[in-house]
């Protein structure tokens, strides 16, 4: 499902600051990967480069079988559209669209905007435990509220991987129990892959692999 | 307040003291200067114009108590010795002035016979000056101003032809005249004058000085109580205001329009300080939790303010002198209105004014934070906190202002004119656009509303986003929705202008040849009549007199019409406005009053009127009122046969040909010219005056297109600044888009929807609030100031095309502010960490 | 002869371009003076004045001078205008007070074009006026009349003595140019009446006046700078006019005398006979020229001295007509003794008058 292969990775001019060096990872199909390190380690830039919205240096980025480096930016956002799903430590959920409409946004840039897609959103709001929310504004939520919106909307176009960057970060212990048992749910029902940034150990707790980033590289914490 | 949070704001403040310079304070300190300048510079000019008429009219009747005026072709001069031996009376000085024209020139020159033995006493001015004092009294010498001879081209010793009938008259220039000012006339013998300019008998004006001591006005009513008809005694000083007062209509609206320039750059400050206060609402809420009172806020936003407003009315002041002095050098002080000779004035600078002008620019900055300013200091701090990037708060007090703004405004519209001014005109106008303003948020989101989500995304995502904001974009659009406002009020009142001006000219226009002498000295003859309707070729021939006649001292002459006219088809040479009559045949003999005589007489057809003509009070009936665009001092048509019968005057200025069917134009011109001689006639078709009518008529409203046009630039540019701005605060949005796989153009795309959504919801705005105000322009200012009526006329095209620049323009904007918002920082944005 | 200057220098420069159109009449010697004909204008001619001057006493017996003068210019321009505004004629007048108890002449000065009634110059009798002065013979009694800012008068100035025909009876040379001439009679011993309006009152006033009535169509002949001029009524009834014109240096180009006793036997005097040597001079604080303000006049066997009534007798007439010049009321004496009055003019002292 994933491949990387000696990934490197330097930021900044004129003296590059090297955040990846030598990173290897193989994530497969409904596999749940958690990678856990330091602040500022790069672990959101790891993410980043899955999801192909940063480039590599070195190695390669392999996706269901496509070497990324060999797509252009319309194949990799399409890629993206496709077979990914996101949640962010900030949430992002748009404050303009209601808590439906936030939901509904992967299956309308799909293109997907009928009676079945309602369906399938009034389905993920449900299976994240909002249904009664799902015409209110997301301004009315609460964080751990807004973070369940986030994962619905990472899963509500069934894709292969979903990408997790610290989705408890911004919440209390208690409510982050509570989403990630949610998030795991979900993502155990639709099927998918994830990998999941965070240095929480509880959140970390239900991957099936843990790895710790570290400045050298990519280190197997629990198999 | 704690030293921390001091120190906060102080930061937060110089902070912004330092963006002064750059982006989008920058825009709205050059739109407060762009305000200051425009209206400091009409105000010089205007100023400038005004001291101008003033001191010339203080020049040419020097230390005159009293003037007595007469019709344009003046009174008995036997009037004169009357004055003379008054016994309040010290000095008289009799005058007769006329506008002769240049011989093979289309230009006149105001040629002023003095007797300079009576004006060396009162109006030193009118005293030649050269080589030989007897010049004074030939007949065949003229003196100049140095201004007039450097207009001529011509210096003391050299010849100048003048027309007088149609014939030339050669003077020799025998010196100069006045000051070195930039006055143009010339001066001569009084005999010289009335001989050569056939002003036999008659002068056009005795300047009176009186005896020490005595009661001026006692005098001056005395003296008007035995005054034949027609013939006003005023001082000085009425005069100038009669001159000052015809124009002043026109400078009050160039002053307003100036002031619309500032009131744009007020809207700016506001769409500028709404945005950064909401940027900063965070930053603000912090301050407040450590302490600072919401009293201090707001004194720290509108300190701000007064900042931008100082900055932005020292460079528009030092703009606007510069703006007033290339002004005048280049169109004169009426910027080509014709209201004014031309010639250089120096500009009037004075201490006041300065001052006026840059608090009216800090005013406008003051005024345009004060909203956000509130808004800032009324945010609860702790919800201000959480909610970082809400919409901004519209004041719920807004709304019912909105209303009343709009309701007072169309009410004030049906006022009548103050002091002749349109003030309340121009008050509705302010209110309807302030009004608007404040009912942005409302009408924007109906607007919005009632548009259909569409499944396009990025359509569908920028409607969403503006539907949830209007209250942030209806601050972005303040300035674009007062501009377009104006502009096309301006507009749409230019258009019907110009659209009822040609349709007047068709009308006003009926024959194939119109020939006119040009000046007061050049005329023609009864027996040129007979030999010009005589000519092989003319099939017809109707001959106009033009002259002037005095109803009312304190107003500028009425034109005198006296022309062939059939009274009972009046409309076939008149554009009649409303109902027409013929009289009975034992009433007045009929005359026909322009809107602007009817309006300051309060006339209506079947009234009786009376003319002073030749001295004597000639009654008539209105038969009817025309609209006259020529005239805005006003104009009344009688028969020539009743003028000619009443004045024993049967000479003429005009004379209108209709061909016979086979004859050719250029052969009926050049038998005119050739039977004149070449130049003393302008002889010129129906399809030329109009052409020459409308380029004047297009000149004069360029310089108020160009204000109209630098509003709209100004308004644009402000949208613009406030769209990138927008965008770029809202990259970690874009960043997530791109995470969910939302391509880089799709959110360029939707970006630059949204910017031709709000640019289109400002465009529609600003084109309802612009047709209300244009009415009221129509309706009532224009009507209240000139005293003319116009046919509404919408120039959909190029409001159409206006719009669709707009909306483009605002498109592209936001698409090219998407390239910077959407890229690589964008995605890193919207993590936390590395 | 005298008081040419305001003819030449009426505008304040010389009327210096003849007009070519304009022909205007000689004097010619022999013409016949017909009155009261002769003492009406003369239009036709280039220059015509009137010139009253007098001594006048109040019931206190203060004396005063007095001069009115109207002066008919035609420049021979506008002569063939339509227009009643058309300068051919132009009039100027000139009056002055002289009242020792001032120090000062009281002055006034106007100047129009003929016309409309308010400035003309009749033909047939003496009959002028400009503006309110004016000067007008009623059967053998002139009324002069003046009101300026600062004084008025009302005389009646009766005839007592025919006209004294100046030079050849009449014809009166300025030069050995037999054509440099003007036509010229006085009227001394004029006997003057009426009312004197100054400083605020009113008096009753008589005394002695002089008329000088000439026309011509000469200017200044050429090198002559100025001229002296004087006329005195002598108590026993007698006349001297006596004037003398000068050149750059000073020496007299031209003189001429008419002397008429009390007995009506008139002499007049060749330009050799007559003589003016200075007594005493007076230079004037505002302008600095000196002006030989009292002189020693012979005239054949005639010698009279000329002292003035005031030194100041100053005339600043650059504004108007561009000259500064010297006219006052004189006493005669003859021997110590006084014998008269009247009245010297000394133009020409400052620069020298252009023509």
């Amino acid at each position: 499902m994933v491949e990387l292969r000696g990934i490197g990775k330097s930021f900044g001019r004129p003296v590059p600051r090297r955040v990846l060096h030598d990173v290897s990872l193989h994530v497969d199909r409904g596999e749940r990967i958690a990678i856990v390190g330091a602040s500022g380690v790069g672990k959101s830039t790891l993410l980043n480069v899955v999801a192909g919205l940063e480039t590599v240096d070195e190695g390669h980025v392999i996706i269901d079988g496509h070497d990324l480096a060999t797509l252009d930016d319309e194949r990799k956002a399409t890629l993206r559209r496709e077979r990914l799903g996101f949640v962010f430590q900030a949430f992002h959920i748009l404050p303009y669209l209601t808590v439906a409409q936030n939901v509904a946004l992967p299956l309308a840039l799909l293109g997907r905007r009928n009676a079945e897609a309602d369906t399938r959103v009034h389905a993920m709001l449900a299976s994240v435990g909002l249904a009664d929310r799902a015409h209110g504004a997301p301004s009315e939520l609460s964080g751990g509220e807004l973070q369940r919106v986030a994962i619905a909307r990472a899963l509500v176009h069934r894709p292969a991987l979903v990408l997790a960057d610290e989705p408890t970060g911004n919440l209390d212990p208690d409510t982050a129990r509570t989403v990630v048992a949610t998030m795991h749910d979900a993502i155990g029902e639709s099927g998918a892959s994830l990998v999941l940034v965070t240095h929480s150990h509880t959140a970390a707790a239900s991957a099936d692999r843990v790895y710790r980033l570290t400045p050298s590289g990519l280190v197997l914490d629990r198999g | 307040m704690s030293v921390a949070a001091q120190y906060a704001l102080s930061r937060a403040i110089s902070g912004r003291a330092r963006d002064v310079l750059k982006g989008r304070t920058l825009l709205a300190v050059m739109a407060i200067a762009f305000g200051v300048a425009l209206g400091y510079a009409v105000h010089v000019i205007n100023q400038s114009a005004v001291r101008e008429l003033a001191s010339g009219v203080a020049l040419l009747s020097g230390a005159a108590d009293l003037e007595v005026r007469g019709p344009r072709e003046g009174f008995d001069e036997h009037l004169y010795p009357v004055l003379a031996r008054d016994r309040d009376v010290q000095d008289a000085s009799p005058v007769v002035e006329v506008d002769a024209k240049l011989a093979g020139a289309r230009a006149t020159l105001q040629v002023i016979g003095v007797d300079v033995f009576r004006a060396r006493s009162i109006t030193p001015a009118l005293v030649g000056r050269g080589d030989d004092a007897l010049d004074t009294l030939r007949p065949d010498a003229i003196f100049l101003t140095r201004a007039a001879a450097r207009g001529l081209g011509v210096e003391p010793g050299q010849s100048l032809h003048l027309q007088a009938g149609l014939q030339v008259a050669t003077l020799r220039v025998a010196g100069y005249v006045g000051d070195d000012g930039d006055r143009q006339y010339a001066v001569m013998d009084i005999a010289a004058v009335q001989d050569r300019f056939a002003r036999d008998g008659r002068v056009t004006r005795v300047d009176l000085r009186l005896a020490p001591g005595v009661d001026r006005a006692a005098v001056a009513r005395r003296l008007q109580a035995s005054l034949p008809a027609g013939v006003h005694v005023a001082p000085p000083a009425t005069t100038a205001d009669a001159v000052t007062r015809f124009s002043r209509a026109y400078r009050v609206n160039l002053d307003v329009l100036a002031l619309v320039a500032l009131f744009t750059g007020a809207m700016l400050v506001y769409a500028t300080q709404t945005l950064a206060v909401a940027r900063r609402r965070t930053q603000f809420a912090l301050l407040r939790t450590l302490g600072l009172s919401s009293r201090r806020l707001v004194a720290g936003v509108l300190g701000e303010a007064i900042v931008l407003g100082i900055v932005g009315a020292i460079v528009g002041l030092v703009a606007g002198y510069a703006l007033a002095l290339l002004a005048l050098q280049r169109f004169g002080p009426d910027l080509g209105a014709g209201y004014f000779e031309p010639g250089a004035v120096r500009p009037s600078v004075d201490a006041w004014s300065i001052l006026a002008f840059a608090l009216l620019g800090v005013l406008a900055a003051v005024v345009g934070s004060l909203l956000p300013a509130l808004d800032a200091s009324h945010a609860a701090p702790a919800a201000a906190l959480k909610a970082a990037d809400a919409d901004v708060v519209v004041p719920a007090r807004s709304r019912p202002l909105a209303w009343i703004g709009l309701g007072a405004g169309a009410a004030m519209a049906f006022l009548p004119a103050v002091n002749e001014l349109p003030i309340f005109g121009y008050l509705a106008i302010a209110l309807i656009l302030l009004g608007g303003i404040l009912a942005l948020p409302t009408l924007a989101r109906a607007l919005l509303h009632a548009l259909p989500v569409p499944r396009h995304v990025p359509a569908a995502l920028a409607l969403s986003h503006l539907r949830a904001t209007p209250g942030r974009f209806a601050s972005m659009l303040a300035a674009v929705v007062a501009s377009v406002a104006l502009m096309s009020a301006m507009a749409i009142m230019v258009d019907s202008f110009r659209d009822s001006l040609d349709a007047w000219l068709r009308v006003m226009l009926p024959a194939d040849i119109y020939v006119r002498t040009a000046g007061d000295t050049a005329f023609l003859s009864v027996a040129d009549q007979q030999a010009i309707s005589a000519l092989p070729g003319v099939a017809h021939a109707e001959f106009m007199r033009a002259t002037t006649i005095s109803l009312d001292p304190a107003r500028p002459p009425v034109v005198l019409l006296a022309r062939d006219i059939d009274a009972h088809d009046a409309s076939a040479r008149l554009a009649l406005v409303g109902a027409s009559m013929v009289p009975r045949v034992d009433a007045p003999p009929p005359a026909w009053i322009s809107e602007a005589v009817a309006d300051a007489a309060h006339l209506r057809p079947g009234d009786t009127l009376t003319l002073p003509i030749a001295g004597r009070d000639v009654a008539f009936t209105v038969a009817g009122i025309w609209r006259d665009y020529a005239r805005q001092q006003g104009s009344i048509v009688i028969e020539r046969k009743r003028y000619a019968a009443s004045s024993g005057d049967a000479t003429v200025n005009e004379a209108a040909l209709w061909l016979a069917q086979d004859a050719r134009a250029g052969a009926v011109r050049n038998a005119l010219l050739a039977y004149a001689g070449t130049g003393r006639l302008q002889v010129t078709t129906p399809g030329e005056l109009r052409r020459l009518s409308l380029a004047t008529f297009d000149r004069t409203f360029a310089v108020t297109y160009a204000l109209e046009a630098a509003a709209v630039v100004i308004g644009l540019a402000g949208l613009s600044a406030a769209l990138v701005a927008q965008t770029l605060a809202r990259r970690r949005e874009f960043g997530m888009l791109r995470h969910v796989g939302m391509p880089r153009r799709a959110i360029g795309r939707m970006l630059a929807i949204e910017g031709a959504l709000l640019a289109a919801t400002g465009v529609i705005v600003g084109f309802v609030l612009g047709f209300a105000i244009s009415l009221i322009l129509i309706h009532v200012v224009n009507r209240q100031s000139f005293h003319w009526g116009m046919d509404l006329h919408v120039p959909w095209p190029s409001l159409a095309a206006l719009g669709a620049v707009l909306i483009v323009l605002a498109a592209a904007t936001a698409r090219l502010a998407s390239n910077h918002a959407t890229g690589q920082d964008a995605v890193r944005a919207v993590r936390d960490d590395w | 002869m005298r008081r040419r200057h305001f003819l030449t220098l009426a505008l304040g420069v010389a009327f210096a371009r003849a007009e070519a159109e304009v022909r205007y009449p000689d004097v010619v010697a022999g013409a016949a003076l017909a009155f009261p004909r002769d003492e009406g204008a003369h239009p036709a001619f280039r220059t015509e004045w009137w010139y009253v001057t007098g001594s006048l006493r109040d019931a206190r017996q203060r004396e005063y001078g007095f001069q009115l003068t109207f002066f008919r210019s035609r420049p021979g321009v506008a002569e063939a205008s339509a227009s009643a505004f058309a300068p051919r004629q132009l009039l100027f007048a000139h009056a002055a007070l002289a009242n020792p108890a001032q120090g000062r002449l009281a002055v006034d000065e106007r100047a129009a074009r003929a016309g409309f009634g308010l400035a003309y110059a009749n033909e047939g009798r003496t009959d002028v006026a400009i503006d309110g002065a004016s000067l007008v013979d009623r059967h053998g009694t002139y009324a002069a009349h003046l009101t300026a800012r600062d004084f008025a008068f009302d005389l009646a100035l009766t005839k007592t003595q025919p006209a004294l025909l100046e030079g050849d009876a009449g014809f009166s040379r300025k030069s050995p140019a037999p054509l440099d001439a003007s036509y010229y009679y006085s009227l001394p011993q004029l006997r003057a009446q009426g009312v004197l309006r100054h400083d605020g009152r009113s008096d009753d006033v008589s005394g002695v006046a002089w008329l000088d009535h000439e026309w011509s169509s000469r200017l200044l002949m050429s090198g002559a700078v100025g001229w002296d001029w004087t006329g005195i009524n002598f108590d026993d009834g007698a006349a001297l006019m006596a004037f003398r014109i000068r050149d750059a240096e000073g020496r007299a180009m031209w003189a001429s005398a008419t002397y008429r006793d009390r007995d009506g036997r008139t002499t007049t005097y060749a330009p050799q006979q007559v003589s003016f040597v200075a007594q005493s001079h007076w230079r004037s604080p505002r302008t600095g020229t000196d002006y030989p303000v009292a002189f020693a006049i012979r005239a054949g066997d005639i010698a009279v001295e000329l002292d003035p009534l005031m030194l100041d007798q100053e005339l600043d007439a650059r504004a108007a007509i561009g000259v500064v010049y010297w006219e006052g009321a004189v006493r005669a004496r003859i021997g110590g003794r006084a014998v008269g009055r009247g009245y010297l003019e000394l133009t020409g002292y400052g620069k020298p008058l252009r023509i």
